[in-house]
């Protein structure tokens, strides 16, 4: 390692370079030189035994000594409201310990209980507004079937009102509330409107006008692992653990009941988790289950363990449900003049319009969208992997399907109006450029990776032209967007070296969804701190009081992966400083340093082994340098009357580092750029008899700047290919439009991809070095499963040259673009 | 509660009363002799009776294969199984398969055959099971023999590239 590096990492002045790099908005200045196990294949999984093994606990697998089993009662209707309840006979069932009721005296009439916000909500409702909602009594147990058994003894007399499905419906004149509680003005919760450039030029120019809409129905997590938690009282003291994917938040949220509980007296456990994609911790009752299981808690005496079953896991989805109106002006070479797009949105949680993605991603330079977000007697949504499914999925429709109106193929056209708010790629290199960026070309890049991959040249065909000897149509589909990167996010990590063999604990607490983002921290801490990978450790299971940034807006390694360098470089330091100064000082004196006559500078550390750079045979290990531990402790003294006083301790080694970053959040306007890029190409075969459409092939590209952990970006993008299949093809929950009620709450009729529905999977990465994070990097969680969706409707347009226009892209709405049903 | 019961569950005890038995399982090669009741699965016996948490119910319904295990060879959906029907049954759970030093086990750390890993257990188990059964398994018939167990962090693709290479180790390749 150069000297010019090392006073570039070593600098006194780590903490300030750490606050510098906040807000990220230039290149990363600090990058290393050599990365050992950054990027490389091959890194052994720290999860992985313990998951293949069977030995991995999650949160549904705690059992506590005495714990009772505590079940929700459910609403059998859409809207309704308990006009009275009785649940004597519950309540003198045999081994039922307490049943808690919408009217105890103890339930506030709101309570903070988790989601994005502050938000206040009933702990058990008295009305429900959607079928199955957790709603009147929570009933505790010596086990699950005495609760399940004791739901079933409590009549309940029930006042139905009129309910609504669909969100345009729900728009209708005098249509009825659908939840008056909580929206007595309407069923509209909210409209919004962007705007740019002039719509009225934008159609004038163009060549071709498209007018065309399509619909979206309801899809959701589905999740392995079912909402669930354990709630014990130590006392006075709460023990909590969690199905969550914000560990943080949910540590916040107990501690604002009860009066208020101090933060210290709270002790949070996030065992392995069962992802649920953002999904079920972003709902604003999602803490319900724990508010109830504190309560039963406290007046039983035993831990409380709650949980949904099968069905309850259908509690909400992904906020994409609706119905999306283009119009779309594009000149006949591919440019694109003007977009204007309307969402009429169910549920919608989050205000994402349908332009976004032109917006942040395009130089076309009109756009108008508006959004109007509806309530229907469905459940919440929410991000599901992700909140930009609004937003993708219209910009793969425009896309598309100006290219195969106008005869182009889709990736020319994609190339023709790739931008930046309304700018050329000259003015988006002009930024790259200023903020300290490579300036290469991202979509073209991935383009070409993706063109090769699928063997797009000779494959690619004008739409209907290909019939294949197995009788069925071949198609072809290609998509783009920018980046996933979100990344808005603070963080807090924590690093500490122990003593005895000197190896690495990360310290923090979070959520894992099974990204394999633990090894990439400890493959960053093992790189920046010189350290071998098996000297570095992360258990993210317990709470050390740190705000770990979640799983969540693709965060990992973007905002996480920046706080735990931070405190690799902090530590770093701080460890040569140590080995560069007396050790073991007290009243009695000091032992003389570990490299006496040495300045930190002077030394550096690789593979565990701390050494002089002038002369690297001067040496020695962590494990020597923080030196045994005494029997009384590491500081204390260790042989009395034998001599050796002490033990020749180091000061504790334990660095603390953090990040703090807005993203692209800025209220509508993107404080920065998007840079980088990613393509999606399928192949499909449509049997034109069946409707079936069989995917054969999917490749992803991404540009994900840098890649840290291989296996987890591959993960990544196979497996959200796999969900974005599912989503596109066959996922879809489905109501009963006559009682409101859901159909298909199970694994066998809420299909998602199994291993024969794709083929294959090709993932293909390009590392530009222009994300926003360390080392040039960004997030990569989302993107696959949220883009993919949008390749299936072009792809069936390219075989059969009908355009379906609602996903789930089943048999039976294929057949029925063929006309045949 | 009257004799005829007011609920269905209440109706349906009537007519088949809870019992318990007594039931003798070999799991992993150990004896358990334990009093169940007759509603018991026998995934809920293994995960919370005795400990082997591996068994997960993911779908809960036989639907998605996270709770397979092996009994005397063949690979079954834990969850669809009552524990009072396995009295005498040689049970081999994930744990099992790992005590055992089975290569599938590094094979799938190794490939990366799981993300939250929720539903590896069952991957493993079902591909154990496969193995055992025919051991010269083709990349084909591994992938049919797995398409029963459902991965929503979509590691599909791992999978058989793990079986195989396990498989090549059994055979001490």
């Amino acid at each position: 390692m150069a000297n010019d590096e090392m006073s570039q990492i070593l600098g006194p002045d780590e903490e300030s370079k750490a606050l510098e790099l906040q807000d990220n908005l230039r290149a990363d200045k600090y990058p290393l030189k050599e990365y050992n196990n950054i990027g490389k294949r091959g890194v052994r999984r720290i999860d992985g035994y313990e998951k293949a093994s069977g030995y991995a606990e999650y949160t549904i697998d705690v059992q506590l000594p005495g714990m009772l089993h505590m079940r929700f009662f459910t609403s059998p209707y859409p809207h309704a409201e308990i006009k009275s309840m009785d649940t004597s006979k519950a309540e003198a069932l045999p081994g039922v310990r307490a049943v808690l009721r919408y009217d105890d005296p103890e339930l506030p009439r709101t309570a903070n209980l988790g989601g994005h916000y502050d938000t206040r909500e009933p702990v058990l409702p008295k009305a429900a507004h959607f079928q199955g909602e957790e709603v009147g009594a929570a009933v505790a147990a010596d086990s699950e079937e005495i609760a399940e058994e004791a739901l079933m003894l409590i009549d309940v007399e029930w006042e139905e009102r009129p309910f609504i499905l669909d969100p345009e419906e729900a728009l209708q004149p005098g249509a009825p509330l659908v939840n008056p509680e909580k929206f007595p003005d309407g069923n509209l919760e909210d409209k919004t409107v962007e705007e740019h450039g002039d719509m009225e030029k934008g159609f004038a120019e163009a060549d071709k006008v498209i007018e065309f809409k399509v619909t979206r129905t309801a899809n959701t997590w589905a999740g392995p692992e079912r909402p669930c938690g354990v709630f014990r009282w130590n006392g006075e003291y709460p023990e909590v653990w969690v199905k969550q994917q914000r560990p943080y938040v949910a540590k916040r949220v107990v501690a604002s009941w009860f009066g208020g509980i101090p933060m210290n007296k709270i002790q949070i456990h996030c065992p392995y988790q069962g992802a649920s994609f953002g999904g079920w911790s972003q709902f604003e009752w999602n803490m319900g289950g724990h508010y109830c299981a504190a309560v039963i808690a406290r007046r039983t005496g035993r831990p409380v363990k709650w949980k949904f079953n099968r069905r309850e896991d259908f509690y909400g989805g992904e906020m994409d449900e609706g119905v999306y109106y283009f119009k779309v002006g594009a000149k006949n070479d591919g440019t694109i003049t003007a977009v204007r797009a309307k969402s009429v949105m169910a549920n919608q949680q989050y205000p994402f319009g349908p332009i976004t993605h032109f917006v942040d991603n395009t130089r076309i330079p009109n756009l108008y969208g508006e959004r109007l977000q509806v309530r229907v007697n469905k459940g919440p949504t929410t991000a599901v992997r992700c909140e930009q499914n609004p937003n993708t999925l219209p910009f793969s429709l425009v896309f598309d399907r100006v290219a195969a109106e106008l005869g182009l193929d889709p990736i020319e056209v994609a190339l023709k109006n790739d931008g930046c708010e309304g700018e050329d790629m000259a003015w988006l290199d002009g930024y790259k450029a200023a903020m300290g960026f490579p300036v290469r070309d991202s979509l073209r890049e991935c383009v070409e990776k993706g063109k090769a991959a699928i063997d797009w040249d000779s494959k690619w065909h004008a739409s209907g032209t290909k019939k294949l000897s197995n009788g069925k149509m071949h198609g072809m589909a290609f998509t783009w967007t920018h980046e996933w990167e979100d990344s808005a996010g603070s963080s807090e990590m924590a690093i500490r070296i122990e003593r005895n063999d000197g190896t690495a604990s990360i310290l923090s607490c979070r959520s894992d969804c099974g990204l394999n983002a633990e090894t990439a921290y400890c493959q960053v801490a093992a790189d920046e701190l010189g350290m071998r990978m098996e000297d570095v450790f992360y258990r993210q299971q317990n709470d050390p009081g740190f705000f770990t940034m979640s799983p969540d807006s693709s965060t990992n390694m973007s905002v996480n992966g920046f706080a735990i360098r931070n405190a690799a470089r902090i530590l770093k330091r701080k460890i040569l400083e140590a080995a560069t100064t007396p050790k073991g000082i007290s009243q009695r004196g000091s032992y003389p340093p570990a490299f006496p006559d040495m300045k930190p500078e002077d030394l550096n550390i690789k593979d565990s082994v701390i050494y002089v750079k002038a002369n690297p045979s001067n040496r020695m290990t962590l494990a020597e340098f923080v030196g045994p531990s005494g029997p009384a402790g590491p500081m204390a003294v260790y042989e009395f009357g034998e001599g050796a006083e002490r033990t020749a301790f180091t000061p504790p080694l334990f660095a603390h580092g953090w990040q703090v970053q807005m993203g692209t959040y800025k209220e509508h306007h993107r404080p920065r750029p998007r840079l980088c890029r990613q393509a999606h190409f399928i192949e499909v075969e449509v049997d034109t008899e069946t409707g079936e459409v069989e995917v054969k092939k999917v490749v992803n590209v991404n540009d994900v700047g840098r890649v840290v952990n291989w296996e987890g970006c591959e993960g990544q993008q196979y497996g959200g290919s796999y969900m974005g299949v599912g989503r596109a093809r066959s996922e879809e929950v489905v109501h009963d439009p006559m009682t409101g009620v859901m159909l298909n709450g199970n694994l066998l009729n809420y299909k998602f991809a199994t291993m024969l529905d794709i083929e294959s999977v090709d993932t293909e990465f390009v590392e530009t070095g222009m994300g926003y994070g360390p080392y040039g990097l960004l997030g990569i969680g989302e993107d696959v499963g949220t883009v993919t969706p949008g390749l299936l409707i072009p792809a069936i347009h390219n075989a059969t040259g009908k355009w379906v226009d609602e996903l789930p892209t089943t048999p039976d709405r294929v057949l029925k673009a063929l006309g045949k049903a | 509660m009257s004799k005829e019961g007011s609920t269905v569950l209440e109706r349906a005890e009537a007519a088949v009363p809870v019992t318990e038995a007594k039931v003798r399982l070999t799991v992993n090669g150990e004896l358990h002799e334990l009093w169940v009741k007759s509603r018991w699965t026998l995934q809920y016996v293994l995960h919370d009776k005795l400990g082997l948490i591996g068994a997960k119910a993911f779908c809960d319904r036989g639907e998605c294969g996270a709770c397979s295990v092996i009994m005397d060879g063949r690979p079954i959906l834990s969850c669809m199984t009552l524990a009072i029907e396995c009295d005498g049954k040689n049970i081999e759970t994930v744990e099992g398969i790992a005590k055992a030093n089975h290569p599938l086990i590094e094979a799938y750390v190794k490939h990366s055959c799981m993300q939250c890993g929720f539903c590896t257990p069952g991957f493993v188990v079902t591909a154990k099971a496969l193995l055992d059964r025919n051991p010269n398994a083709t990349e084909e018939e591994i992938k049919e023999a797995l398409a029963g167990n459902l991965c929503r962090c979509g590691t599909y693709p791992q999978h058989p590239k793990a079986v195989l290479e396990a498989a090549k180790k059994l055979q001490g390749g």
